[in-house]
């Protein structure tokens, strides 16, 4: 598990210092660079968590915060601003429903809902991940769909009449995600909360 | 009106392997405007957008702009009949046009399958093909039986308009599209409170209380309308709303027993495909939908 | 031969400018599309830094002159030999020429003869229809022959002839004849030198806000619905009262409402969280409770005052920008999160006011088109020698700005008119 902020050496580790995002703080002549905040904004559509004031508006307009007080929009994202480690291994990011009504609101078009996937993103392999989430991702890269497809219903496909779709090409898709190195890191995953699928 | 229109259908996964009376009704009513649809077996999983891209979001968007890439060799406007792979491609797309980084990475992984990802596909959903492509009057003109005596709800979700930019649909706190198509059916619209309120599936997975609370207070608002019915674009509401409608019902103490019809369903009911609607009722549809299909009328 | 100059807009720097200009010897042509002067300044009662009356363009005595009052009401503006005003008159069209621009305006008829009028206001009493008031909050109304306030200028009253249903009592009590009915709207063409756009700005109504409902709710008001509500001139007679006529104990004010928001107007509209502090303070006087949401608190050093005597009476203060404000059971509720407490917040009050942005009048009028830029304001000097503009046509400001901006103005137009002061 990580600590609160990664100390490196700067002069070991020059290429931390990407596309200027860079932020570093110096306590007790350790210099800390900010690693978790740094790599969230390098990740496509990050960059709009810099645009954040604080302002609260996500919380309000949040269909989750209504029923759950400690769940917190803004909250999470200053934790992320202040390039807390932790919040990657917070269960409750998790129960974001991606609807981005604090998007559609935020006056400065923060990109919210994203900004937390990319915080479960980053506390995958600490086991942050729902189980059923876990299980449906493990389907995907294997099968390429999100759910078994069952003979019967291929057969009721069948009987009103609509096209077979095939299966698609499995080998193709794993073979373009190789750099990602994503069936690894799901056979080595394992989910620190339960919950199984429920459909 | 000329030849066909032509579409790649992208069909995902819950709608064919779980819901196909949503593909059966949309399809023959498409087929009656006029539009044809094409599959191809190249064509995964999206990927599902609520969790599979809190698991690895650069294999998301990769898998996902591969089937825009996929489409694109084929060169129709692809038409996505789930809200969710709608999202997902939309999403893709537009990330691919905005960030040349991204474009670069995944063209490179694209590379050995001989596709190519350009971040200039025409990505649409049900309603900009209804409501935009194939126009209102065009719609109109074929309605047999007008569903005068029924008001609707429309819950159109959230992945279905947003985020706006990659969308292209009309407003992202109040889209009217979905409204139009269902009064070009001769419906009314019943007003509800919070009209893009989410229907709570995607944190089922994580906190099903919470997300069985958020459906039962959207559900409450809809009841409170007087509303005949919900119509549903996404497969996921569908079975949040519809299949699941009783857990909302338990963890609020109250009744609601709205139907919840598919838009295809509803646009059937309309233009004298009733059939299929009929056909599929009682193994899709927990809530009974016997007294609405009394009250749309025009048996075929 | 005398330089000549069409202002258009009598708000404050619109009235400043004319009267600079007329005194450096230039004829002036002023142009106000209402019936009286004063434009945003008529409905805001006592305005920052002093604490003066709106119509008062001299109350800013550390800034300029401060050797007289002018009140709108005393008369410069209807009295100077080379400064013309035109009320209820619009530009159609400007066209540029040898030098200099004619300008052509259409006036709409006020059935009252200025010249004529004593303003003994018996025609007023007279009149038996009764037509809600646009300065009235909680349902005052006027007449058809009417004032829209009593200190506008000029004095006499006007005729709503939509509303008026020409009984003709009016016209028999008026001892020296001034009212006519069949007057015509008429159409004038000025030539002038210069022009100087003061058409300045208006509060946003926030309909089309997602989440305020300012729409479907009486007691979710703007600013200078406020202020009317507030001033002892207007129909309640200063009583803060909801829209059942009930008493007004809590007030929530929200800031920022569709300003500084990337999906609404993008700037800051300056003067709201200063004026919003100065009706905190007032209603504190009146011995209501008051809270405002805000997102920051933009106090300029000359009205520094505002924000230290709000805290000393008791506002309170509560750092978070609102998502929502919705009606329940009849009253505003104001969803919000105490972003210090980190506490989720239904706040239900009285009243709800909520800051709207200022935006600018210009860019809506076609016959000016091309003088404003995207953002909807005009550059001070438009066109070096031809076009200027100040006010809040250059961008929302508060009323010592807006003078001071009206007097340089002034001074550049004259010098750039006759080659030198």
């Amino acid at each position: 598990m990580l600590g609160r902020f990664l100390i490196i050496d700067l002069l070991l580790n020059p290429d931390c210092q990407k596309q200027g995002f860079v932020s570093t703080m110096v306590t007790k002549g350790k210099v800390l660079i900010l690693e978790f905040r740094n790599w969230l904004l390098d990740q496509p559509e990050g960059e709009t968590l810099l645009r954040c004031y604080q302002y609260g508006r996500c919380t309000s307009a949040c269909p989750v915060a209504d029923i759950e007080p400690s769940f917190n929009p803004r909250l999470f994202l200053q934790k992320i601003l202040l390039s807390d480690e932790l919040i990657a291994e917070e269960q409750l990011v998790w129960n974001c429903l991606t609807c981005e009504q604090c998007e559609v609101h935020c006056p400065e078009m923060v990109k919210i809902p994203h900004i937390l996937i990319l915080a479960k993103v980053r506390g995958l392999m600490a086991g942050n991940v729902p189980a059923a989430a876990l299980d449906r991702a493990k389907t995907i890269v294997s099968q390429g769909r999100s759910l078994p497809v069952s003979p019967p219903m291929l057969k009721t496909r069948e009987k009103m009449g609509l096209p077979d779709l095939g299966t698609p090409p499995m080998d193709q898709i794993v073979a373009m995600l190789a750099d990602i190195g994503i069936v690894s890191k799901l056979e080595k995953v394992e989910s620190v909360y339960g919950g199984s699928e429920d459909e | 009106m000329s030849k066909a229109r032509k579409y790649t259908y992208f069909p995902g996964c819950m709608i064919p392997y779980r819901l196909p009376h949503f593909e059966l009704t949309m399809t023959e009513v498409l087929k009656k405007l006029g539009v044809e649809l094409e599959t191809t077996p190249d064509h995964s999983c999206c990927p599902e957008p609520t969790t599979f891209t809190g698991v690895d979001f650069e294999a998301w968007v990769t898998i996902a702009a591969r089937n825009v890439a996929v489409s694109e060799a084929i060169g129709n406007d692809t038409m996505a009949m789930c809200s969710g792979c709608f999202h997902t491609l939309a999403v893709a797309n537009h990330m691919v046009h905005e960030d040349e980084e991204l474009k670069e990475r995944i063209n490179k992984r694209l590379k050995a399958s001989g596709l190519e990802v350009t971040g200039s596909h025409e990505v649409k959903n049900v309603l900009h093909v209804l409501r935009n492509d194939i126009g209102l009057d065009a719609i109109e003109k074929i309605v047999t039986n007008p569903l005068k005596k029924l008001r609707i709800a429309p819950h159109y979700g959230c992945h279905l308009v947003r985020p706006l930019e990659a969308t292209n649909m009309d407003h992202a706190d109040d889209p009217q599209w979905m409204d139009e198509v269902i009064r070009a059916t001769g419906a009314e619209i019943a007003e509800f409170e919070n009209k893009m309120a989410c229907c709570g599936a995607p944190i089922m997975p994580s906190g099903e209380d919470k997300a069985v609370t958020i459906t039962s207070k959207h559900l409450k608002n809809i009841k409170a309308s007087g509303a005949d019915a919900i119509v549903v674009v996404c497969p996921t509401c569908y079975t949040q709303l519809e299949t699941q409608q009783a857990k909302a019902e338990a963890i609020s103490d109250s009744e609601f027993r709205i139907p919840v019809l598919y838009l295809g369903e509803l646009l059937a009911l309309s233009m004298g495909l009733t059939d299929l609607v009929t056909a599929n009722q009682r193994r899709y549809h927990r809530v009974k939908i016997t007294e609405l299909l009394e009250k749309a009328g025009g048996a075929s | 031969m005398a330089k000549s100059a069409v202002v258009i807009g009598a708000g404050l720097s619109g009235i400043q400018v004319a009267q600079q200009l007329t005194d450096l010897g230039v004829t002036v042509h002023l142009i106000e599309k209402e019936a009286i002067i004063g434009g945003l300044s008529t409905y805001l009662g006592r305005v920052f830094p002093t604490g003066d009356c709106a119509l008062c363009l001299d109350a800013s005595g550390e800034l300029f002159d401060g050797q007289h009052r002018r009140c709108q009401y005393r008369g410069l503006v209807t009295e100077k030999k080379n400064l013309k005003l035109y009320t209820q008159s619009e530009v159609k069209s400007i066209t540029e020429e040898e030098g200099g621009f004619k300008v052509s305006i259409k006036s709409n008829p006020r059935h009252v003869d200025l010249d004529r009028c004593v303003v003994c206001l018996e025609c007023i009493e007279v009149c038996d229809v009764e037509v809600p008031s646009t300065y009235c909050v909680r349902g005052g109304i006027r007449k058809a022959i009417y004032r829209p306030i009593p200190q506008g200028v000029p004095l006499a009253p006007l005729i709503d002839m939509e509303n008026c249903t020409k009984c003709g009592k009016c016209v028999d009590i008026c001892k020296v004849n001034a009212i006519d009915f069949e007057e015509k709207s008429s159409t004038k063409t000025i030539k002038a030198d210069a022009l100087i756009l003061a058409t300045g700005v208006e509060e946003k109504i926030p309909l089309d806000f997602p989440g305020y409902e300012y729409r479907t709710c009486d007691d979710i008001l703007t600013h200078a619905e406020l202020a009317r509500l507030i001033d002892p001139a207007g129909d309640t007679n200063g009583v803060v009262t909801t829209s059942a006529g009930d008493a007004v104990s809590k007030v929530t004010m929200v800031l920022c409402v569709g300003s500084r928001d990337l999906t609404a107007y993008e700037y800051c509209s300056q003067a709201c969280c200063t004026y919003s502090l100065k009706h905190a303070e007032m209603l504190r006087d009146l011995g209501i409770d008051v809270t405002i949401c805000y997102m920051d608190l933009r106090v300029p050093k000359s009205s520094e005052h505002y924000l230290t005597q709000a805290r000393e009476k008791g506002v309170k203060f509560l750092r978070g920008k609102p998502d929502k404000v919705v009606a329940r059971d009849g009253k505003p509720v104001t969803i919000v999160e105490d972003t210090q407490s980190q506490k989720l917040m239904q706040i239900e009050s009285d009243l709800v006011v909520l800051a709207s942005p200022l935006a600018s009048l210009g860019i809506e009028d076609a016959s000016l088109n091309g003088f404003f830029a995207e953002n909807g304001f005009a550059h001070r000097v438009v066109r070096e020698g031809k076009v200027y503009a100040c006010g809040t046509a250059t961008g929302p400001t508060d009323i010592p700005t807006s003078i001071a901006e009206a007097n340089a103005i002034a001074l550049k137009v004259y010098s750039d008119l006759t080659g030198g002061v």
